[in-house]
């Protein structure tokens, strides 16, 4: 299998990494210019493509790591190309693009996968287990939190611009959005607030949710960019009709740094949770993709999933937006997918 | 200064009858209950004075009163003490309707006597300091709060905690008015809207109340806060509940949670940890404020009007819930 990766970024260099523990190979990358792509491909013995089409034409799979705004056309090109597809998380920018991405995928035949990892990591992987095999009966309420500092980049921080990102919400707080959703169930109304705390201007750094779901199970969700860094807290709780659930990486942090003289150096760009595990949830997630994909099996996370979990985000944001609760309607492709 | 207990129907009364002993100078008259049994049973386990009725015990040259009924029966306790110019704390919430409530207001304003709404949470030590860093400016501005107090579901500890007529409500009529009085105190501000979603999953065989509720507040000074008021801790969670606050500020993060102050106890004879609490008693330094303020015959710390907003803010949270859209809170009536 010849994967080719769009996007040399942190996800992008995060994917190779993860890409080089399977059998596939790496046939290339794909960036803004050559000179970005270029130490990347060196390191994982890779083709520096020019351009994305040229890419296409030498690979079986394309891993696309852009920015959210790009996603759109460059899913949309690769399924005319026939190309099985992963896209980074969100999903798009729009539901609209998202239904085309999909509908362009069904037509090409091609399988469209997105990268929701945090679906991936095993504290998660395992709260689901523990509620899908009833040890504590039906889940009731939910809470899940996500935070840290806004992502820095020296050079266009697409991430801080709402057209291109979709803010907080759309790249942060989707990932809480979707696991709410894997775990509980299809969402009924959405109730959001948020506000710009440290990045005055901003489409809001910091945002609190209120979901009901169908099942009658209700979760609250917490996403942040007002953090200072180097913090990255995760916390979920889940109560069910008999038990209850919680985790927070503050407590299971298996080893902690206070050292001297640790100062912004130490302060990566773009936080990533870890916890010492011997496979990082990001190859996990890519052995699952790439064994989906071998075996011709459902995707791991469907480009449905991505476009219901989208759908979530952009509801936050407008409900944010306008003061009001927003009802979720269930888009085709969602109740398609039940159906199957 | 002598002081009575009206009715043991609340878990509370165990805990305040130990603070008033407590105090010196202050003398615990003995306690009066409606249910025969009741009163003999506490009577009997803090070995103090039964009174035959409540009557009798306003009569017998209280000064001031705990009223610790069910909490639909707080208004006419409190017209009782009121009318013999006793001086009341009433255990929260002040009431299960807004015209009960107002009722209270009413009667202790004419009768010019002293009402408290018993709200340990403002005497909680955690919280006063943060009350504190608020107030001198080391958290800047603020801008949200995602808040919880959570608990187990109460049905063991008093079978009436469940009761919709009772208690008035489940989870949200149990836990909300603590972080709402404590959010309008800390913030200045009163509540402008609320939006509520609630549910019955949780012990949903056992009661017919809701067990689930999660709330937004929005203030008047634009800060917005959630309340997570759900009984989901489950019976053997090592102690009752807890609250928490978690306050994105100017300066960053500031996470509260009031009752960390345990030890972690593990027994080789019993199942369960146990958490044994090492902080301060907010029920100690509650119950003296009333005291003082009966004393100083001054305006207590937290007033009736405090426990009235705080009901307001939950009956919208209900109405909020059933109507499935945010409430507005109208122009407080006090």
């Amino acid at each position: 299998m010849r994967i080719g990766i769009a996007g040399t970024g942190f996800m992008g260099s995060t994917h190779a990494a993860a890409w080089s523990a399977t059998e596939a190979s790496i046939e290339g990358f794909v960036a803004k210019t050559t000179d970005l792509a270029a130490p990347i491909a060196r390191q994982f013995g890779a083709t520096v493509y020019s351009n994305y089409t040229e890419m296409l034409n030498d690979i079986d799979v394309i891993d696309i790591c852009t920015p959210t705004y790009l996603h759109h056309e460059m899913v949309l090109e690769a399924a005319a190309a026939g190309k099985h597809i992963i896209c980074e998380k969100p999903l798009a920018r729009t539901v609209k693009q998202g239904q085309e991405m999909i509908a362009a995928c069904n037509k090409a035949g091609v399988q469209l996968i997105v990268a929701h990892v945090v679906r991936f990591f095993p504290e998660y992987v395992l709260a689901r287990h523990q509620v899908k095999s009833g040890e504590i009966g039906n889940p009731a309420v939910l809470r899940l939190t996500r935070g840290t500092f806004q992502p820095k980049k020296t050079e266009d921080n697409w991430f801080v611009d709402f057209e291109k990102s979709g803010g907080m919400m759309l790249d942060l707080m989707i990932h809480d959005l979707d696991y709410a959703r894997w775990v509980a169930g299809e969402v009924e109304t959405v109730y959001a607030k948020k506000i710009s705390s440290e990045h005055a201007g901003a489409h809001g750094d910091h945002g609190l949710a209120i979901l009901r779901h169908r099942s009658g199970a209700i979760s609250h969700v917490e996403g942040s960019w007002a953090y200072p860094p180097p913090l990255f807290r995760t916390r979920f709780e889940i109560a069910g009709s008999n038990g209850w659930l919680q985790f927070d990486s503050a407590n299971t942090a298996a080893i902690r740094l206070h050292h001297r003289n640790a100062g912004d150096e130490n302060i990566p760009d773009v936080p990533l949770p870890s916890s010492p595990l011997n496979e990082d949830p990001y190859t996990t997630q890519i052995k699952a993709f790439y064994h989906s994909l071998l075996n011709n099996e459902p995707a791991p996370v469907s480009g449905t999933d991505g476009l219901a979990s989208l759908q979530l985000a952009l509801a936050a944001i407008e409900s944010a937006e306008n003061s009001r609760p927003v009802t979720i309607e269930e888009l085709p492709e969602v109740s398609q997918e039940k159906g199957q | 200064m002598k002081i009575g207990i009206l009715s043991f129907a609340h878990l509370h009364a165990e805990a305040y009858i130990q603070n008033l002993r407590a105090i010196e100078g202050v003398e615990l008259m003995g306690i009066a209950d409606e249910d025969d049994e009741r009163g003999k049973h506490y009577a009997a386990i803090f070995q103090t004075k039964l009174y035959d009725s409540y009557q009798e015990l306003l009569d017998d040259g209280a000064d001031g009163v705990i009223v610790c009924s069910e909490n639909s029966k707080h208004r006419p306790l409190v017209e009782l003490a009121a009318a013999h110019g006793v001086h009341v704390l009433c255990e929260k919430p002040l009431a299960t309707t807004l015209e009960d409530a107002q009722a209270i207001l009413d009667a202790c304003t004419e009768a010019g006597i002293i009402l408290m709404t018993a709200f340990p949470m403002r005497f909680s030590a955690p919280i006063v300091q943060f009350k504190q860093q608020l107030d001198n400016g080391m958290l800047g501005h603020v801008y949200c709060l995602n808040t919880t107090n959570q608990g187990r579901m109460p049905i063991h500890e008093r079978s009436w905690f469940v009761d919709p007529i009772l208690a008035g409500g489940g989870a949200v009529m149990d836990h909300t008015v603590h972080l709402a009085d404590i959010m309008c105190w800390c913030l200045n501000s009163e509540v402008g809207e609320i939006y509520a979603q609630t549910n019955h999953i949780l012990h949903a065989d056992m009661v017919e109340v809701e067990t689930g509720g999660l709330l937004m507040l929005t203030f008047e000074n634009g800060v917005f806060a959630s309340i997570d008021c759900s009984w989901n801790k489950p019976f053997n969670y090592p102690t009752w509940g807890g609250l928490t606050i978690e306050l994105i500020s100017e300066r960053g993060l500031t996470i509260i949670d009031a009752f960390s102050q345990n030890l972690n106890q593990y027994r080789q004879d019993q199942p369960d940890h146990v958490w044994a609490y090492w902080g301060s008693d907010a029920n100690q330094a509650m119950i003296e404020e009333f005291i003082s303020a009966v004393r100083e015959q001054r305006k207590p710390l937290v007033t009736g009007e405090d426990g009235y907003r705080a009901l307001e803010i939950t009956l919208a949270a209900y109405e909020s819930a059933a109507n499935n859209k945010p409430c507005q809170l109208k122009q407080r009536s006090v």
